[in-house]
């Protein structure tokens, strides 16, 4: 939908270079009325000035033919002038009306038709010079005016005017591109930076200097746009993070709550990874909360978590359920001797004394059991009640920790 | 004489084949000699075009000896208003006095030399009615063709006669001196 939107808006070059082109075929076509007008009007006068003098010229000189009435002079005379390219028709008439010698210019016959009317239209009337001798009027010259002149005239300027646009097309094109590079490629660049941001949420991408102003002033507020755009983002995500941490992991301890021990347990079993889990009670907590106090508790906790996490290998992880309670998750799972002595191990971190809020040195001891995935269960809950059962029954050498611990 | 003009109108008979009006002229006999008409307008056109030295009116125009087509060769009047007068005279250079323009008839070339040459560079228009070789060294020498007269005009004899004629006389003129 946005594309096809797209290809039918027209492009800004594509207006700019119809803009161009309008404007100059205005100018060009302006200026070639202006001049093919005014060009004939000063080429008629001319034409016209010039016939009068073809008129006078052969009223003068056929004044004497006429005199000694001699055909052939009168032809002559007439002859003087027959080249002259404004002249298209001479007649000679005496007094009576008489046409006593005429002289008419060829005319080819494709080209005569319309120069005929052109002539027609142009040179209705001739120019009319009276023949006279000492006074009196002895004859007449009629001369009619040729318009072929005028119409090479026409002809030639409108293929200039031809050839002017076509260079204008041309130069229009070039201008077209040039602006392009000018100013609609700093705009393309623009809005293909927003393009990116939107696409990729590249927030860190920026606009480049586009040596103009007024792009330049735009590229510079989008940039603007994207840094806090960026900020945002970025505060965001953190903030996001942060959400994410907490939905998923112990306040107190750090160490991951219940439901992302769950997820991860979960998550391990769906890709049929191999999973030992080992749960953890401190031993008599609810006796030393009473003893010592929620404060003394929680530093017990805390302890606790910080020791489990110190032996924890790269893929393992601690969680704390909830209460006194604790999981590890081994992956993958090891071998039941090892797993042994991993529970001895925590044994042995449990085993250094640390200090109270009110500066008292004790310890705590902690219950464990195990369970193995998929030996021992297939389920979250299977696993977890499994390692529960094995904590009850295998407690032997715990009680004595414990009774230690009591003392 | 009689029997030159008889001659000229055999010529003007054996012309008349080709122009019925020349034919039809030509059996009017001598009154009706077919370039008397077109003569007369000649040197009246003449007349015209050439300005005398000082300004004469009347101008006399003297036909010197016999003339052929002198027939229509009256007295005129020129558009101007001067008055040309026709007179006969005698083909002597004695007889010169008085003209400002000599129609030369048909007479013998040498006494044709001698008229003109009496007559030069004292204001006196020439023509000569009969100088097929334009030896007479009269200013103007008339043509004959069947049909159409025309002249010749000899320019050194206009220049030393000290008569000015228009340059267009030129164009109308045939072949010049």
């Amino acid at each position: 939908m946005a594309d096809k939107r797209q290809t039918q808006l027209p492009t800004l070059r594509l207006l700019l270079a119809r803009v161009h082109l309008r404007l100059i075929l205005f100018a060009v076509l302006l200026a070639t009325a202006s001049l093919m007008l005014s060009g004939a009007l000063v080429i008629r006068n001319y034409m016209a000035t010039n016939l009068r003098l073809a008129a006078d010229t052969v009223a003068y000189s056929a004044e004497p033919a006429m005199v000694f009435e001699s055909r052939e002079a009168m032809l002559e005379a007439i002859d003087t002038v027959a080249g002259y390219p404004s002249v298209d028709r001479i007649e000679l008439f005496d007094p009576q009306g008489k046409p006593l010698a005429n002289w008419a210019r060829p005319h080819g016959n494709p080209q005569g038709v319309v120069v005929r009317l052109l002539n027609s239209l142009m040179w209705p009337d001739p120019v009319l010079a009276p023949v006279s001798h000492s006074g009196e009027q002895i004859g007449e010259v009629r001369v009619y005016g040729n318009s072929g002149g005028i119409l090479r005239f026409l002809v030639a300027a409108l293929v200039i005017a031809l050839s002017c646009i076509a260079l204008s097309i041309i130069g229009t094109r070039i201008l077209a591109r040039h602006l392009q590079q000018g100013v609609i490629g700093p705009l393309e660049q623009v809005a293909r930076i927003a393009h990116q941001v939107r696409e990729q949420r590249a927030f860190e991408k920026r606009v480049p200097a586009a040596g103009i102003a007024e792009i330049d002033r735009l590229g510079q507020d989008f940039n603007a746009l994207l840094a806090e755009l960026q900020a945002w983002q970025a505060g965001m995500l953190s903030e996001n993070a942060e959400l994410k941490r907490r939905a998923r992991h112990d306040e107190l301890t750090g160490l991951g709550n219940r439901a992302l021990f769950e997820r991860t347990l979960g998550a391990a079993i769906a890709a049929g990874q191999q999973v030992a889990l080992i749960h953890l009670d401190i031993d008599g907590f609810k006796q030393f909360n009473a003893a010592h106090g929620i404060e003394s508790g929680d530093a017990a906790l805390i302890t606790v978590a910080e020791r489990l996490r110190t032996i924890l290998r790269g893929e393992d992880l601690a969680f704390r359920l909830g209460g006194d309670e604790f999981a590890l998750l081994l992956m993958p799972a090891p071998e039941g001797e090892r797993i042994d002595a991993v529970i001895d191990w925590i044994a042995v971190a449990m085993d250094d004394a640390f200090r109270l809020p009110d500066g008292q040195m004790t310890r705590v001891a902690l219950t464990t059991g195990f369970a193995r995935y998929p030996q021992d269960g297939i389920s979250t809950g299977e696993l977890l009640s499994k390692a529960d059962s094995a904590m009850a029954t295998d407690n032997s050498p715990d009680q004595d920790k414990e009774s230690q611990g009591n003392k | 004489m009689v029997r030159m003009s008889s001659l000229i109108r055999l010529g003007a008979a054996g012309a008349a084949i080709l122009s019925l009006s020349l034919g039809a002229a030509a059996d009017n006999g001598a009154a009706s000699d077919p370039y008397a008409g077109a003569v007369a307008r000649t040197v009246r056109g003449i007349f015209e075009y050439s300005r005398w030295p000082q300004p004469r009116n009347p101008l006399v125009l003297c036909v010197v000896g016999a003339a052929q087509h002198a027939g229509q060769l009256g007295n005129f009047r020129l558009v101007d208003g001067r008055q040309v007068v026709r007179r006969n005279v005698a083909a002597h250079v004695s007889a010169l006095g008085g003209c400002d323009a000599l129609y030369i008839g048909s007479i013998a070339l040498t006494a044709q030399r001698q008229v003109t040459a009496s007559v030069r560079g004292k204001g006196v228009l020439t023509i000569a009615e009969s100088d097929p070789g334009s030896s007479s060294e009269a200013m103007f020498a008339l043509t004959y063709k069947p049909g159409a007269l025309s002249f010749r005009l000899n320019i050194d004899a206009v220049s030393r006669s000290g008569i000015k004629v228009d340059p267009r006389v030129l164009r109308v003129a045939k072949g010049g001196s």
